[in-house]
Parts: C-alpha cells; sequence; structure tokens
C-alpha cells in the first residue's frame, strides 16, 4: 500500500498516526451495506409502488395514530417511575439492590413473545393480578392500556440503564460543593445533578421510545390487534402482510420509517448532539 | 432548569394509563361484519367447492431413498399432518418432510416471495386460487378434507355462551380471525347466515356481534390461544381446531343451516420436487391419510 507507506514518511514524528483508510472503511462495509440496503430497498419499491389504496390510508391513519399516541404515553411513564428508581440504583445502597438490577436487565435479554407470555400470566383476566382486577370490573387485555404496558415492559430497561449510569458517572465533589454553598438536597438535585445527568436521561428517553415504537411481539400476544385500540403499526403492517397485501405492508414500512427519522432528527435538533449516542 | 415541565411529566405519566384502563369497551373505529346481499346463502354455497374430490385415488409410490419433502399447509391442519408426516418418514426410509404452518393467506405471500415448498394445503379456495394466480401452482387443486366451523369458549365459560344467539349479548369479548384469513372469512359468513334469520336471532344481530369482536388474529390458532387462556369469551374457529384445544375450551355447535363448510385443496407447488409432491397428495387422499385427518376432527373429502 504505497499511499499508506506515503502518508507514514510525511509524518514520521507525528503523535497519531490515522489508520490506513482501507482498513477503516472497507472492513465494516458489509456491516454497513447490511444496515443500509434494506431500508434503501423499503424506500424504492415504496416509492415506486402505486401509492396507499383507501383501506391502506385508514389503516395508516389509525395506527400510526395510536402508535406514536401509546408510545408517547409509554415513555412518560417510563421516564417518571424510572429516573427515581434509576436514581436509587446508582445512588443509595438498599437490601436488593443487585436484584432489582437483573430484573432491569431482563426484559432487554427476553424475547418479546415471553414478555407476551409473561403479561398474560401477570395481567390476563384469569392471571395474577388481573384476576383480582377482573373481579373489580377493571379488564387490561384488548386494551389500549394493554398496548401501553406491554410497550413499558420491554422498553422501560433501556431508559433506567441510560439513567442509571448517567447518575453514577457526574462528578460527586460537584453536589459535594453544591452542599457546602449551602444548597439543601433537594436544590442541589434540581440546579446540580439533573442538569448534569439530563443529556444521558434524554439519550435514554429516546432509546426507550423507539423500542416501545417497535413493540410487536408482547402486543399482539397481550394486547391483541383491533384497528384504532390495539393494532400498532407494526401489528398492522404483519396483518397486511400476512393477508396478502404487501403493497400497503411496505408502504406503512415506510411511513412508520419516516415519522422514526423526522422524530429522531427533530429531537436532536432540539437538544443537540449531546443526544446522538445513546450509549454516551 | 425549571422543575415545572418534568413535574408536569411525571402527573402526565401517572395518570394517562389510569385514563387509558377500564371496561374494555373498544371507544373508537369498528370495523363491521359486511354481509352480502340477502340473496347470499345459497351463493356463498354455491361459490364453496370447485374443484371436485380426486375419486379414489391410485397410490403412489414415494421415490427410492426418500428426499427432502417441504410441506406449507393452513394452521388448522397443524396436528393432522405431523401426524401424516411421521408415518410417512417411518415407513419411507430417507425421506425427511419439513412442515410449515401459518395462515393460508401468509403461506401464498411466502411462497410468491420465494420460499420454496413443494405442496401446498390451503384452508379455502380463495388462498389457493391467488397462489395460482401468481403462477406458484403446478396442476389442478384438489379438495382433500372439509372442516366445519364451531364456537369455542373458556371451559369457564365466563360469556355465558350456549348458542350462537349468546354472541351478540352485551359485553361479550369476542375474537375472530381477521377478514382475510379463510377462518375468519368463513366466521363472518356464518354470522352473516345467522343474522339473517332474524326470528330466531333478532334485529341487528350481525351489528351486535360485530361490536364484540375484541381482536382481530391472524391466524384460527392465535384466536384459540386467546380462547384457552380466557382472554376471549368466545372465538369461531374450525371444529378440528376445538379438539385441538382438549379441555381448556368447549366446543358449542353451529346450526348446520348456517354453518359453513371449509373445502381444504391442496396443490402441488412450482419448481418443487414433483415425485415427491405427487406422492404425498396421494397419501393424504388415500384412506390411512383421511383416517388421521378424520381422526383430528375433519371430515372426509367425498
Amino acid at each position: 500500500m504505497p499511499v499508506v507507506a506515503a502518508e507514514r514518511g510525511t509524518t514520521p514524528a507525528g503523535p497519531r498516526r490515522g489508520l490506513p483508510v482501507a482498513l477503516v472503511w472497507l472492513l465494516p462495509l458489509p456491516l454497513l451495506l447490511l444496515l443500509a440496503l434494506p431500508l434503501v430497498a423499503l424506500v424504492w419499491r415504496g416509492a415506486s409502488g402505486e401509492g396507499l389504496s383507501a383501506e391502506g390510508a385508514m389503516i395508516l391513519r389509525q395506527a400510526l395514530g395510536l402508535s406514536l399516541a401509546t408510545s408517547a404515553v409509554s415513555t412518560a411513564a417510563i421516564v417518571g417511575f424510572g429516573t427515581p428508581l434509576a436514581y436509587a440504583l446508582a445512588r443509595k445502597r438498599f437490601p436488593g439492590a443487585r436484584a432489582v438490577d437483573l430484573l432491569i436487565d431482563l426484559p432487554i435479554v427476553l424475547p418479546p413473545s415471553v414478555a407476551g407470555i409473561a403479561l398474560l400470566l401477570a395481567f390476563g383476566r384469569f392471571g395474577l393480578v388481573g384476576s383480582w382486577l377482573n373481579a373489580a370490573g377493571v379488564t387490561i387485555g384488548f386494551t389500549t392500556a394493554a398496548v401501553v404496558l406491554a410497550q413499558s415492559f420491554v422498553a422501560a430497561p433501556f431508559y433506567v440503564r441510560a439513567a442509571a449510569g448517567a447518575f453514577r458517572r457526574i462528578d460527586r465533589d460537584l453536589e459535594i460543593a453544591a452542599a457546602n454553598l449551602g444548597a439543601s438536597p433537594w436544590r442541589t438535585l434540581w440546579s446540580v445533578t439533573m442538569p448534569l445527568a439530563l443529556p444521558s436521561l434524554l439519550a435514554g428517553a429516546v432509546l426507550a421510545w423507539a423500542r416501545a415504537l417497535g413493540e410487536f411481539g408482547a402486543t399482539i400476544m397481550f394486547a391483541g390487534s383491533f384497528p384504532g385500540v390495539t393494532q400498532t403499526m407494526p401489528l398492522a403492517i404483519y396483518g397486511r402482510y400476512g393477508s396478502g397485501d404487501l403493497e400497503t405492508a411496505i408502504l406503512l414500512s415506510l411511513a412508520l420509517l419516516v415519522a422514526s427519522a423526522v422524530t429522531l432528527a427533530a429531537i436532536r435538533a432540539l437538544v443537540g448532539d449531546r443526544v446522538a449516542a445513546p450509549g454516551a | 432548569m425549571t422543575r415545572r415541565p418534568l413535574v408536569a411529566l411525571l402527573a402526565a405519566a401517572f395518570l394517562a394509563p389510569a385514563g387509558l384502563a377500564g371496561p374494555a369497551t373498544p371507544a373508537t373505529a369498528q370495523v363491521a361484519i359486511e354481509c352480502p346481499a340477502p340473496a347470499s346463502p345459497a351463493a356463498a354455497a354455491a361459490s364453496a367447492p370447485a374443484a371436485t374430490p380426486a375419486a379414489a385415488p391410485a397410490e403412489v409410490a414415494f421415490p427410492e431413498g426418500g428426499g427432502d419433502l417441504t410441506v406449507f399447509a393452513a394452521a388448522s391442519l397443524t396436528e393432522a399432518f405431523e401426524e401424516i408426516a411421521a408415518e410417512l418418514e417411518a415407513t419411507n426410509p430417507g425421506l425427511a418432510v419439513t412442515l410449515n404452518f401459518g395462515g393460508s393467506q401468509a403461506l401464498v405471500t411466502q411462497i410468491e416471495q420465494g420460499a420454496e415448498a413443494d405442496v401446498f394445503a390451503s384452508a379455502n379456495f380463495a388462498q389457493m386460487e391467488a397462489a395460482e394466480e401468481n403462477g406458484s401452482i403446478a396442476g389442478e387443486p384438489v379438495v382433500f378434507v372439509r372442516n366445519k366451523l364451531a364456537i369455542v369458549v373458556p371451559t369457564a365459560n365466563p360469556g355465558g355462551i350456549g348458542d350462537p344467539a349468546d354472541l351478540a349479548a352485551d359485553g361479550v369479548r369476542l375474537v375472530l380471525a381477521n377478514p382475510d384469513v379463510p377462518v375468519g372469512r368463513y366466521a363472518r359468513e356464518a354470522l352473516c347466515l345467522t343474522g339473517a334469520d332474524p326470528v330466531a336471532y333478532g334485529e341487528g344481530f350481525v351489528e351486535a356481534v360485530a361490536a364484540n369482536i375484541v381482536s382481530e388474529e391472524e391466524d384460527v390458532r392465535d384466536v384459540l390461544a386467546k380462547v384457552e387462556l380466557g382472554e376471549a369469551d368466545a372465538g369461531i374457529v374450525y371444529v378440528s381446531d376445538a379438539l385441538v384445544g382438549g379441555e381448556a375450551v368447549s366446543q358449542i355447535e353451529i346450526p348446520e343451516a348456517v354453518n359453513r363448510v371449509a373445502a381444504y385443496p391442496i396443490a402441488a407447488v412450482a419448481g418443487g420436487d414433483a415425485a415427491l409432491a405427487e406422492a404425498f397428495i396421494a397419501y393424504v387422499l388415500s384412506p390411512e391419510g383421511q383416517g388421521v385427518l378424520t381422526g383430528f376432527g375433519f371430515e372426509p373429502a367425498g
């Protein structure tokens, strides 16, 4: 590789020598193609089709509206309950902390079908909790609430992980300094800790929202599928695919892709690139 | 950062799910059951079996040394075809049968998209015709088995369902397959036939039943699962599926006059192994094959 050799020759004493271009771009090429080609194919097929039928447009309206609404509620609930939990996990020693830690990780590794069965056994009409609720006249199965529960179950860990990590990484000296300057613990939390953690909290919330938006397996098993009530975009897409209506399935997928991309871009524009890497 | 937005967010998080829960009455979007014009019963009956069952099929031996046979079959055939495959593998050394089950309409999509199959067994003619139209089928489909509809309810029968008329009762949680799935279409046809008799079932029967549908599933086994779990008060499946449900479900008969009988066509898939396909189809049509199918609640083809 003469080019590389030449570079090496020109900057012999440079503090950092760049890796060969070929290495940086050729090695990950298969992965890049794997990620890009299906999306390109989706856009290409969607754009070259005949467009959405009237029935397809109705399905899109109902399913996309339901998906955006349920994933927003799930994310709000996850942030609301998950932030204190993440703070406790990061900062407090309490009995069973390790068990809670494991509990938070499990939904990440569990397949959604396991989540679906487990949710049914807990909140189904004859489930552990569901039978009590049912006796009280509240049924969760086949309602929009079931969709939110399924989404929250699978998506919460992503937020709690990110938030706990953020709280752990904050320089405790800053908090101690605030306290020494006379700030109350609450004031320290709101004026020092939360602003420092905010980028990671937002990144975690975006990740959780994305997971909730894509939830499929647990929803179809636990919530069922009914237009406008429980049939979110992933279910509607699967339904159209299964019904042999591939054209509508493709266009619904494209719509979800666009909606997700726009939302992600908007959030990044709003809070800056700090949210760009959810793992940060 | 002020605390107000976060407080509002927290409040929303607590309140929103509570507001969404509650009695399970789908507030929006009713997908009504669309019944054809009143003259339908005769038309519906006439539209059923286009192809005639093959009369006394000749026995066709599997090729010497067996081979790999892939069968795509409607979900309702799962247990029966598994037994048939096991018997064939036991009696034909070297034969390996791969079975792929799903909603017939999903199988058509899979075959159209290039899935490798030798035999396609559908739960209705519409899907077989769709497969023929896109060039997936070799040869003439033949009816190999029939299946009636039945209502299934959880053994505890929380909805208090005793006959089809009860499906219209207020608050019954009914699960059907979606209208593109054969069993979902047959179920709607049967409900329409039932509703066509307002003297016995009352005015507005079909509308009342349609309002009770809480979920539209992707195949017949998904319907059965929702009933087995007790999530649904009732579902409409094939008689053969009602048997698969075992002790978890009770079966409620749909009267002959308003029932719909599904005729299952089977055919070789274009581009598949024709010899293996022919032998498999011949076995399914043979007395042994028919015996297995009737053992699982199906009705013979003839």
